[in-house]
């Protein structure tokens, strides 16, 4: 659901890169100790399954696409940290390989998809720990992907009120979030239900493998 | 700093200063100039380009079409001027890509570069698994097959999937290890 480029107004992005900027100096503190050669290759699987999740997208009106991320897989399994980094590197990717999402809306896109989505991911799943593992890794996916369709949809639709001529005429993306939310929110709904039965079946697949703990 | 990496600046303070204009006879100029200066590639990035963005601008110009029509706004304006900026802006992107080796813009950037490594192999991986699992699969059912028969073979391509992918990042990740990747 990432955000093309040219939509987005400086006074969107340019904040949004600098927050982005400071998040990834967090998120890659330390982070080279972590990495070997044991975790490397996990985290390249799933980061490639993110990058592919990603291409196979649906249009929305509201100014963006629908599909699946891939990112509370990456969260669960690897943490905030790494999941952040790993889907900033698959939307780098996508927008200069496919130009899917773009420069410009690099910074929004790595924190709506990447930072908020994961975190979300890993506080449901946690909240939900009580109901059982595969309810609780459903629900992280499903509601992971909800949120971050959400801010997108408001940051989308608020860009006709923050970028406009003197006369009302918008600049960059013209539609407002009484369009962008429900044209963005409910193909995702559906699409958050995929979305969670592949995280499902990827979180069984990492336990049996014994990458992540019960 | 590299060739590629200066390329890359220069690039992303072209975008910037692209999302401050807010004309479409200079989007347009700036989109001619581009093309002149992409040499023989430019009719391939260009096809390339608006074939990116077709479904995503057509949906977007269409939705706001319908509601200016109904609310008696300008359109033809509004979606000249985004679709002029949106095209020129990825228009840009791929021509960067087409000029320079992208994991040679990213070699600042040591780790963001080992996981784009790491992730346009298992790209190449899993394309070409995909590309077996369908073409074995369509081998094997002359008749359409099943509902049932195809979620049966994604599950099991998907299983495969991960595990040839594993394989083959877990072959790379001992590559570098070889090679001191991970050395503090």
């Amino acid at each position: 659901m990432h955000i093309p480029d040219g939509f987005l107004s400086p006074q969107t992005y340019l904040p949004a890169w600098g927050l982005a900027g400071v998040a990834w100096a967090w998120a890659g503190r330390g982070l080279a100790r972590r990495l070997d050669e044991t975790l490397v290759p996990r985290l390249a699987m799933l980061t490639a399954l993110a990058y592919a999740l990603g291409l196979v997208m649906l249009p929305l009106p509201g100014g963006t696409s629908g599909h699946a991320l891939g990112v509370a897989v990456l969260a669960l399994i690897f943490g905030v940290r790494l999941a952040f980094l790993a889907y900033s590197g698959v939307l780098l990717l996508q927008a200069l390989l496919f130009g899917a999402g773009g420069i410009t809306a690099l910074g929004v896109n790595a924190l709506a998809l990447g930072l908020v989505g994961a975190l979300v991911a890993v506080a449901v799943r946690r909240l939900f720990a009580v109901a059982g593992d595969t309810v609780a890794v459903a629900l992280a996916a499903f509601i992971s992907l909800q949120v971050s369709a959400l801010l997108v949809a408001l940051l989308l639709g608020i860009q006709p009120t923050i970028a406009r001529r003197e006369d009302g005429t918008p600049l960059f993306f013209p539609l407002g979030p009484e369009i962008t939310v429900p044209a963005v929110l409910l193909p995702h709904l559906l699409i958050g239900i995929g979305e969670a039965a592949l995280t499902v079946f990827v979180w069984r697949h990492a336990r049996r493998k014994g990458w992540v703990s019960a | 700093m590299n060739r590629a990496q200066s390329w890359l600046l220069l690039y992303l303070l072209t975008v910037v200063g692209i999302t401050f204009v807010h004309q479409a006879g200079w989007l347009a100029a700036g989109l001619g100039l581009a093309l002149l200066a992409a040499g023989p590639a430019r009719w391939r990035l260009l096809t390339r380009a608006v074939l990116a963005l077709l479904l995503f601008n057509v949906s977007v110009s269409l939705a706001y079409a319908l509601v200016a029509w109904w609310q008696a706004r300008p359109v033809a304006d509004v979606l000249l001027l985004m679709n002029l900026r949106v095209l020129l802006l990825v228009f840009l992107g791929f021509w960067l890509v087409d000029r320079i080796k992208l994991l040679e813009a990213l070699a600042g950037w040591p780790l963001l570069a080992m996981i784009a490594t790491l992730a346009i192999g298992q790209v190449a991986v899993y394309r070409r698994l995909l590309d077996d699992f369908r073409l074995a699969f369509r081998s094997r059912n002359p008749v359409s097959p099943t509902p049932v028969d195809l979620l049966r073979h994604a599950g099991a391509q998907g299983g495969a999937l991960l595990d040839k992918s594993l394989h083959s990042a877990d072959q790379v990740a001992q590559a570098m290890r070889s090679r001191g990747a991970f050395d503090a």
